[in-house]
């Protein structure tokens, strides 16, 4: 069986968003803007997608980021065999989780909130667009590197858990949420973005590169050339 | 040519609990064998309203208790809960609870230093991990039995979806709150702050995938032995009840104001449960046979809704059988199957077309202890697999705490009260969750 290898990757952030094969696109004015201070709410599925927008709507941040990033893999999702899907698996990573979420529900609780208070719900937006069934894992890390996801989607592959595997490092987080709660600044995280890297055997396509087990937001940032 | 590298095969060395039937194991196995139910009314703020639930709360004498044990961590039950878990899992390896003999070279009671170094050199654990010369260990009583292993060489993994949620709710309502309780808002944070209590200072990972956590949490802490990252791995699942989480499954209208019925034909909803539960897993050669293996896991999603299970049961049948592909076990070789039965109708129903779909016309007998515990959320894939370990140790195939009248779609080999196994060698316990999650987990006694 080949070595693991990446088979895509993408970036949304402060700085823009793009993929392995784009490299990095600027936000525009006024989004820009907003986005640079840490306003999320203006980040929309159009700026990626021109599919249906209305379940995109009713998300959260951490599903709206991770979601735009698994799209902007460009990886052909929407064209894929179902045996390919029921063999891919989605392995998550995260400092913030769904604090963010967790802070909107106590400050509303509508069951339309509480269904997004769990870091792992980004899985099942993900596998609900692209009919994916593989396995999966939710971790949440003590930091926003990303240590883990890596290793863990490679390790499925050589195990044969999975053919393929998407590796995605959230965070999410309004400023002006953390601040009207008071949340201290040790469980803030020190800024915004989503990350996502396709793992697979590789076939020697143009595309593939090798991968290192390594801090994804860091793979993922130098692959979009951030 | 290629040489195979052979994994290390993983076994369960301990474990301790803090539930609705209060601290230990051995509230547990009694329940088992009684068919018990731990839900009782409470009340208590919902929302803006007053009102009783039935739920699985942790006795408040437990938990005064464990606050006069440890004041610095009052007002974070997370941790006072799972760190008594935790404890528990450490000191029960020297009475281990599926086959007390096991563990014989590895436990001995609390002696001086001086004589737990020599007794350290002469350990088959003490051997096969090869401690660096001078290895200093904590000269405490429930670190005795796990010191053995280095620091370095042992591990940890939690498993919850809210940790210690209520300082969350705190901050935000500018209530007091210790920066301790804070910091423990953090899943991740709560794991470093065990790991270091239980002087884990390998690989500690927090694993938060809705009420599959737990299973998931015992697969990662499994890894981590077959990759060869750590000889010893705690693995502890933690969840309050909270009005955080009172709140959110009130609004979606998922509790059973009477307490939840479990594969019942009147279900109508689950009932919360708190606590923590905690495992020790080490590499199967530290211990003596026969053990209880982790020998199989798989996990699936079911790519269909956010908060419902999927009406086909597929999504769970392809983790059930991802995890026996794992274990190399035939369908008909599961014995006892401890179900997710939460009692809300999709999920009963849902899991009762997947368990058809995984076995065939030959549903291996089943239950759910949800009515024993109410669901833990993220300590329920650990709690239940305690309870599956009880049962293998009773050769007792446990009931369904709080079921009536069987649902006439639910399979004929749901387990109503316990009865005696006529073999009780491989057991099934599975788990579904928020976000379309499964999860599967095979547990193997060896034979003697």
């Amino acid at each position: 069986m080949n070595d693991p290898a990446i088979l895509a990757a993408s970036y949304v952030g402060p700085e823009g968003h793009g993929n392995d094969l784009t490299g990095l696109r600027a936000w525009r004015s006024p989004l820009k803007e907003s986005l640079q201070h840490g306003r999320l709410d203006g980040l929309h599925w159009s700026l990626v997608s021109d599919s249906d927008p209305s379940r995109f709507a009713r998300m959260d941040l951490m599903c709206r980021l991770g979601l735009m990033a698994a799209e902007m893999l460009d990886a052909g999702f929407d064209v894929m065999a179902e045996a390919r899907r029921e063999r891919m698996g989605v392995c998550v990573e995260s400092f913030t989780g769904s604090l963010d979420t967790d802070i909107r529900f106590v400050q509303t609780p509508r069951p339309s909130i509480f269904a997004y208070t769990l870091p792992s719900s980004v899985i099942g937006e993900i596998c609900i667009r692209y009919r994916l069934k593989g396995p999966i894992l939710c971790l949440v890390s003590p930091d926003a590197a990303g240590n883990n996801a890596g290793v863990e989607a490679a390790d499925w592959l050589q195990a044969g858990d999975a053919d393929t595997c998407l590796c995605l490092g959230c965070e999410a987080m309004d400023r002006e949420v953390a601040d009207a709660a008071g949340l201290p600044a040790s469980l803030r995280p020190r800024g915004w973005h989503a990350c996502a890297l396709l793992l697979g055997h590789g076939q020697g396509t143009a595309r593939e590169r090798s991968f290192t087990p390594g801090p994804l937001v860091e793979m993922c940032r130098k692959l979009c050339r951030v | 040519m290629e040489t195979a590298v052979i994994e290390p095969a993983v076994a369960i060395a301990g474990c301790g609990a803090i539930t609705a039937l209060g601290s230990g194991i051995e509230p547990l196995k009694r329940a088992v064998q009684t068919n018990a139910s731990g839900l009782l009314p409470r009340d208590c703020v919902v929302g803006k309203t007053r009102q009783t639930i039935v739920a699985g709360w942790v006795p408040e004498a437990t938990l005064d208790q464990l606050r006069a044990e440890d004041s610095s961590h009052a007002d974070s039950r997370a941790f006072l809960f799972a760190h008594a878990a935790l404890k528990q899992a450490e000191q029960s390896v020297a009475t281990l609870l599926a086959a007390p003999s096991l563990v014989a070279q590895i436990s001995r009671p609390v002696a001086s230093p001086a004589s737990r170094s020599a007794r350290c050199a002469e350990s088959q654990l003490a051997r096969i991990t090869k401690p660096p010369a001078g290895l200093e260990t904590r000269d405490t009583a429930d670190l005795e039995v796990c010191a053995t292993v280095p620091p370095a060489r042992r591990g940890l993994l939690l498993s919850t979806t809210k940790a210690n949620i209520e300082a969350l709710e705190a901050l935000v309502g500018r209530q007091p709150c210790s920066p301790v309780a804070q910091r423990h808002i953090q899943p991740a944070l709560l794991a470093a702050d065990l790991a270091s209590v239980c002087d884990a200072r390998g690989p500690v990972q927090c694993v938060s995938a809705a009420c599959v956590s737990g299973l998931l949490a015992i697969q990662q802490g499994a890894m981590l032995i077959r990759r060869n990252l750590a000889d010893l791995v705690f693995v502890v699942g933690v969840d309050l009840i909270s009005r955080f989480v009172l709140a959110g499954f009130t609004a979606l209208k998922s509790l059973d104001p009477e307490g939840c019925r479990p594969f019942d034909q009147a279900r109508i909803g689950l009932s919360l449960g708190e606590g923590a539960g905690a495992l020790v897993l080490a590499r199967r050669e530290l211990l003596l046979p026969p053990c209880i293996l982790v020998s199989g896991w798989g996990s699936s999603n079911d790519a269909n809704h956010l908060t419902g299970p999927s009406r086909d049961g597929s999504g769970l049948a392809l983790g059930i059988s991802r995890a026996l592909s794992k274990a190399g076990a035939a369908p008909d070789s599961i014995d006892y199957i401890n179900a997710h039965g939460t009692g809300t109708p999709y999920n009963d129903s849902m899991e009762s077309l997947a368990l058809r779909t995984a076995f065939g016309g030959r549903v291996p007998p089943f239950n759910s202890s949800k009515g024993m515990l109410g669901h833990t959320l993220g300590a329920a894939g650990i709690v239940e697999t305690i309870l599956c370990l009880a049962a293998m140790e009773s050769q007792l195939l446990p009931g369904t705490p709080r079921l009536r009248e069987r649902d006439r779609m639910v399979p004929e080999s749901l387990l109503e009260n316990p009865c005696s196994a006529s073999r009780l060698r491989r057991v099934l316990k599975v788990n579904c969750g928020f976000g379309g999650t499964n999860g599967a987990l095979v547990l193997e006694q060896e034979l003697p």
